[in-house]
């Protein structure tokens, strides 16, 4: 069996009094696209930076490639240029054109030269199909062009592993699909992902785990089939009935005639 | 007594004008200068974390900016010596006087700027492997000086205009060469409304330059940069 590329033994985190992690343990693959789905505040996003310590963690263990990185000894930029970060609100650096936005990171971390720097940008934009958009800057572009340089930014720094935070959350739906398709190829090119999204149809479709977190522990977790279709935990199912409420409808990845498993008598929100 | 207005003393003192002129155009560039770099500085102590660095910087912005200007430039001027350490100069403890004032106001515009920056940029820098400071000064520095510009000419105006106060511990810049012609020639209206229009041709020159440099790096697609 091959080694999981992210082991995650007990991690805790508290702001203040709020416990926002209670104890997390999860697995990540090489080549498994994790998708961590739940309701606001339970704790998804904090998890996610917890990988990467934009968050630190309070306690367990956060193994890389089998390093615990919050040991003292580890150097966490090394570990951020192989787990790069896909944000809500882009971040896309204000004053550089989409792509020296690029190879910025590529020249200062990765110790490119300019012309290497720029061609691999270049090459990174044509993945994501924004290549006659390379000297726009972001003020100037749509939110799902954004997001799409965005997502090139890090898959330019050859990373083992992407973290998307709620990648389409900032967006208007008809920008959506556009991001969620590059996100889709890259999926399939075999990028390791780890994606906390409301988007039920990209979990379904392209999901190898799905995580449900509710109140700081993960709920259930499964294959998306055993997730969607057949939620063991009550919590789960009334998470899902209530998100396909809002969103099924305009969700070309969820059936129409998608419901959830349990008659809902006794798991009313 | 009244005396008749003479504007012919103008033209006929025109090189000793132009003298205090480049006086204090000398001052005020190197003061803004050296305020500039160390406000940036001072500036990135007051964001620190540190305990120590962010106390000992408070205190020199609170000191320079709450205390008179003109009190600053005596006690370097005529303080220090007192403390065994001479300044020859007036013209070089008057630039040192100013230029420790104007770092205090500029590490405020600077500081200023840099939280006009979403952290987001820093988060997204760093999360791409970036070192703290390689995020700070290619990511928010740039955006910071840009954001913070405006305020920037103000206290650049103001450093032209208060470098006039140097003229107390003897310095010969354009106010004190004003006050001394006016003395000898008795005609203060002319002499003293040309050397305002002096100083107005230096501060409104900076405006106009500072507002080129905003245009030139504007951001394309932010508030303020022409939409094209």
């Amino acid at each position: 069996m091959t080694e999981p590329i992210i082991e995650i033994i007990d991690l805790k985190k508290s702001f203040g009094d709020n416990h926002v992690l209670k104890g997390i343990s999860m697995k990540v693959f090489p080549q498994e696209v994790v998708t961590i789905i739940g309701a606001s505040g339970s704790g998804k996003s904090t998890l996610l930076r917890c990988l990467n310590h934009l968050n630190m963690p309070d306690g367990g263990k956060i193994l890389f490639q089998g390093h615990d990185i919050n040991d003292k000894d580890i150097d966490i930029n090394a570990v951020r240029t192989q787990m790069n970060m896909v944000f809500q609100s882009f971040n896309l650096f204000m004053h550089l054109t989409a792509k020296r936005n690029i190879a910025l990171a590529l020249i200062k971390v990765k110790k490119m030269g300019k012309a290497e720097a720029e061609q691999r940008a270049m090459e990174a934009l044509d993945k994501v199909g924004l290549s006659d958009k390379a000297d726009a800057y972001p003020g100037e572009l749509s939110g799902g062009q954004q997001q799409r340089v965005a997502i090139a930014r890090a898959m330019a720094m050859d990373p083992k592993v992407i973290l998307f935070d709620e990648p389409t959350s900032a967006l208007d739906p008809e920008l959506i699909g556009e991001v969620l398709d590059v996100m889709k190829k890259l999926a399939t090119s075999g990028m390791t992902m780890v994606v906390v999204t409301h988007e039920m149809g990209f979990a379904r479709e392209m999901a190898d785990k799905v995580i449900f977190m509710d109140q700081g522990v993960i709920a259930e977790q499964g294959t998306p089939e055993d997730l969607f279709v057949n939620p063991q935990n009550p919590r789960t199912k009334v998470f899902l009935r209530r998100i396909l409420k809002e969103v099924g409808a305009m969700d070309p990845g969820i059936p129409s005639d998608f419901v959830p498993n349990g008659n809902g008598v006794h798991d009313k929100p | 007594m009244v005396m008749t207005i003479d504007w012919t003393i103008i033209p006929d003192y025109l090189p000793v004008f132009f003298k205090g002129l480049e006086t204090t155009l000398l001052i005020s560039a190197i003061s803004i200068l050296i305020g500039f770099v160390g406000g940036i500085l001072i500036g990135m102590c007051r964001i620190s974390r540190n305990p120590l660095v962010y106390g000992i910087s408070s205190v020199y912005v609170e000191a320079f900016r709450g205390t008179p200007l003109l009190i600053q430039i005596f006690l370097v001027y005529l303080g220090l010596p007192q403390l065994g350490i001479y300044i020859e100069s007036p013209l070089v403890a008057g630039l040192i006087a100013l230029s420790l004032n104007s770092a205090a106001y500029q590490s405020e515009i600077f500081r200023g700027g840099v939280q006009s920056i979403s952290v987001g940029q820093i988060e997204a820098a760093r999360s791409l492997g970036m070192t703290y400071n390689q995020a700070l000064f290619n990511v928010v520095i740039p955006q910071a000086i840009r954001n913070a510009l405006p305020p920037y000419t103000n206290e650049f105006i103001t450093m032209i205009k208060d470098s006039s106060l140097v003229m107390t511990i003897g310095v010969l810049e354009l106010t004190l060469r004003g006050k001394l012609i006016s003395a000898t020639t008795g005609q203060s209206i002319p002499v003293l409304l040309f050397v305002a229009v002096l100083y107005f041709t230096l501060t409104f020159s900076t405006s106009r330059i500072l507002r080129y440099v905003e245009k030139r790096f504007a951001i394309p697609g932010m508030i303020g940069s022409d939409q094209k």
